[in-house]
């Protein structure tokens, strides 16, 4: 009777298990829930948002300046060469190896390059003229590339102020700037204009298609308010709206938070693991938030 | 009867066994639209935060059976009960359930590309949900316009294995379009309330807004926009001169498609063939591809020795995810294939052969694929040149007359 067995075991094992196995379930929605949700949806009236002017309204005068430096407490290790297999001859050039970028850190200071901090919401800035006073670091206008290299790493711009994308290779590349209407033929030598026409969140892959290894990340927000830490890990935001909790982002392309948030252990900054954290400015004052260690584990490899 | 002997026991297992497999489990539930996991498990939505989106879709969207369309959509409710639900005849006999007569089998009940069918296509059928296509006549970004949606259905996608559906009647296929139209504004919607978790402040408690001023007017509205503004962002194609010299343009395109200007040689090959950069990704692959690279880092990270309780439970925590991650791209994505640059020696160019096709595709070039827009850096003129040049290119002579050997494409490149 071995073989009659086997065959209903299997039979038995098949009702039981399916086909196969499967894709992880899906919830399904709350019917009744939905039924109520869809009526507030259609009428349209009554649904003026009451007392959602309080947010809005502003609650301060004058500005200030935030400054900080990001440090890293681990090593950031030997950095892998990037596989540049096409116009070697101008990619390559003498022999240079293109290295990934991804995580720079400053031997001597431990300061760690290419932080993306920006303000989640401020209830009123600066119009972009006054921008660049008080000798922070002003957003660059120029998006460059050379040796089939992005020359900026993360890349930060204001939205409705045009900058230019250049090509400074003997070489044709295309700028592809994902989330947005830009991927563009970058003619050798040559550069076109463009003006970012919505915000982008977190950070936005910038790629080359030609050249696959070119790789940088684009920012653009509304209200200017965003720095990108320099070699030493250090940024600085002017010009920021004083009197109001400003809630600011914090994000690294390594970061092995969510969405590339960095989270740090920070209470006194109401630190979250969604990388955010909470400054008040009074009129004029320049607040440094000093040395902010991200801890080793932050970063994946 | 009482089994007295294990052949017995076995017969009456068989028989119960037998009766479940031809029975089966009841009537088939009604078809129901799966949320997008890819996102949800990116975003780390929690079960709750997944039921809420899928709570939200189904008030604003209702279901495959039952579609709602908001009126800020644009949508018309009526079409979109023709081509919903399940295959039937109503009352005069009219057909109903068109989508999934004529569409689901590859694009999915959801849109999402991934029908039965679609895992052993090539290339794979488009996912409505990004809200991204690319055979259109509106700039790189833009939506297509409705002509442009009808037109795909009418002529099919020559080099693909979407059909014409020029059989239909004309009400049909205005049906089909506006469904289309109803899965992707409802596909991008979804990406946007995942999306929009993040986002939330941590007040809000980690869940999302159920009001109109949230769903309707900062979510679903500026999706629709794009929908009804893509008429207006059609490219201004200018005629190409009447009295242009065809063998000049010919040379002229050429010496574009080599040259540094225009660079179509570095993915479409010297020879044209399609064979230049060709192990790029399209976004909708790219985007699994970057996950699956996240999540194979992130797996084969060696666990930290040391460190504290909290750091442990952390790690764990990303550890889980990870796995899970790695079973929804499984189950939930098709496996990811490089895009070849199109080889333009065969005369078949999927958006439409038409001079003012290939204009489209280089002007704006092709959203969601590699291929960058012209515009801007290449005069218009100097596009017309391309195009001419392109549309010689599979008729191109090769060598002497009077050679005589036979014309094998591999030969001759």
């Amino acid at each position: 009777m071995k073989l009659p067995a086997t065959g209903i075991a299997s039979i038995v094992l098949l009702a039981c298990v399916g086909c196969g196995p499967g894709r992880v379930s899906a919830p399904a929605a709350d019917v009744g829930a939905a039924e109520k949700i869809r009526a507030t949806l259609v009428s349209s009236s009554g649904a003026a948002a009451a007392g959602d002017a309080a947010s809005a309204a502003p609650t301060g005068t004058g500005w200030a300046t935030l400054r900080g430096r990001f440090t890293f407490a681990g090593a950031a290790g030997e950095a892998k060469a990037l596989v540049v297999d096409k116009d070697t001859e101008v990619c390559s050039k003498a022999g240079v190896k293109l290295l990934d970028r991804s995580l720079l850190v400053d031997p001597s200071t431990k300061g760690i390059a290419n932080v993306v901090v920006f303000a989640r919401k401020a209830s009123r800035s600066k119009p972009p003229a006054a921008e660049a006073a008080d000798g922070a670091t002003p957003l660059s206008s120029l998006f460059d590339q050379k040796n089939c290299e992005f020359l900026s790493p993360v890349f930060a711009a204001r939205v409705g102020q045009p900058f230019e994308v250049r090509n400074s290779d003997p070489i044709g590349h295309n700028t592809n700037i994902a989330g947005t209407s830009f991927n563009q033929l970058i003619p050798a030598g040559a550069g076109t204009a463009y003006k970012p026409d919505a915000e982008t969140g977190m950070p936005t892959m910038v790629t080359c298609n030609i050249h696959p290894w070119m790789k940088a990340y684009a920012i653009f927000r509304k209200d200017g308010y965003v720095a990108v830490s320099a070699k030493d890990g250090s940024f600085s935001i002017a010009d920021l709206p004083a009197g109001e909790v400003i809630e600011f982002q914090v994000w690294h392309e390594r970061s092995s938070g969510p969405n590339g948030a960095v989270g740090i252990e920070k209470p006194e900054l109401k630190w979250t693991p969604k990388g955010r954290f909470q400054v008040q400015l009074a009129p004029d004052e320049i607040k440094d938030l000093g040395a902010l260690e991200i801890p080793a584990g932050a970063l994946g490899t | 009867m009482k089994p007295s002997s294990p052949n017995a026991f076995l017969s009456l297992l068989l028989i119960a066994c037998g009766g479940v497999l031809a029975v089966g489990c009841g009537q088939t539930p009604p078809a129901s639209y799966r949320l997008n996991m890819v996102e949800a498990t990116k975003q780390r939505l929690t079960p709750v935060q997944e039921r809420q989106v899928a709570t939200i879709l189904e008030a604003m969207f209702g279901t495959p059976d039952a579609p709602v369309a908001l009126p800020e959509t644009g949508l018309d409710e009526s079409k979109l009960r023709l081509a919903s639900g399940p295959v039937r005849s109503d009352i005069v006999g009219r057909k109903n359930g068109l989508y999934r007569e004529h569409c689901a089998h590859c694009h999915g009940v959801t849109g999402d590309g991934m029908g039965p069918t679609a895992a052993f296509l090539n290339p794979y059928p488009r996912d409505y949900r990004p809200g991204v296509f690319k055979f259109k006549s509106t700039e790189r970004a833009d939506k297509p316009t409705h002509a442009d949606l009808h037109r795909i259905l009418v002529n099919g996608i020559a080099g693909t294995s979407m059909p014409s559906f020029a059989l239909l009647s004309e009400p049909k296929i205005e049906a089909l379009v506006e469904y289309v139209k109803y899965l992707s504004i409802r596909g991008e919607t979804e990406l946007a309330l995942m999306r929009a978790f993040f986002e939330l402040d941590d007040d809000a408690a980690g869940v999302l807004p159920e009001t109109r001023e949230f769903l309707v007017d900062e979510t679903l509205s500026p999706i629709a926009e794009k929908w009804k503004s893509a008429a207006a962002a059609q490219i201004a194609v200018p005629d190409m001169p009447a009295d242009i010299d065809l063998a000049a343009s010919i040379a002229k395109g050429r010496e574009l498609f080599y040259g540094d200007k225009a660079n179509c040689v570095k993915c479409h090959g010297v020879t044209g063939l399609g064979d230049g950069q060709a192990n790029d990704y399209d976004d909708w692959n790219k985007a699994i591809v970057e996950i699956r690279k996240e999540i194979e880092g992130g797996l084969s990270k060696p666990a930290s020795s040391g460190g504290t309780a909290e750091e442990a439970a952390e790690e764990r925590a990303q550890a889980a995810w990870l796995a899970r991650f790695s079973r929804v791209v499984e189950g939930d994505a098709l496996k990811p294939r490089t895009i070849p640059p199109r080889n333009l020696r065969l005369g078949l160019y999927r958006g439409g052969r038409r001079p003012l096709d290939l204009y489209y595709r280089i002007h704006a070039g092709i959203n969601g694929a590699p291929m960058p827009a012209a515009k801007g850096t290449v005069p218009p003129e100097d596009i017309w040149h391309i195009v001419n040049y392109i549309r010689s290119l599979p008729y191109e002579f090769d060598g002497e007359l009077g050679v005589d050997r036979p014309m094998v494409a591999r030969d001759r490149f």
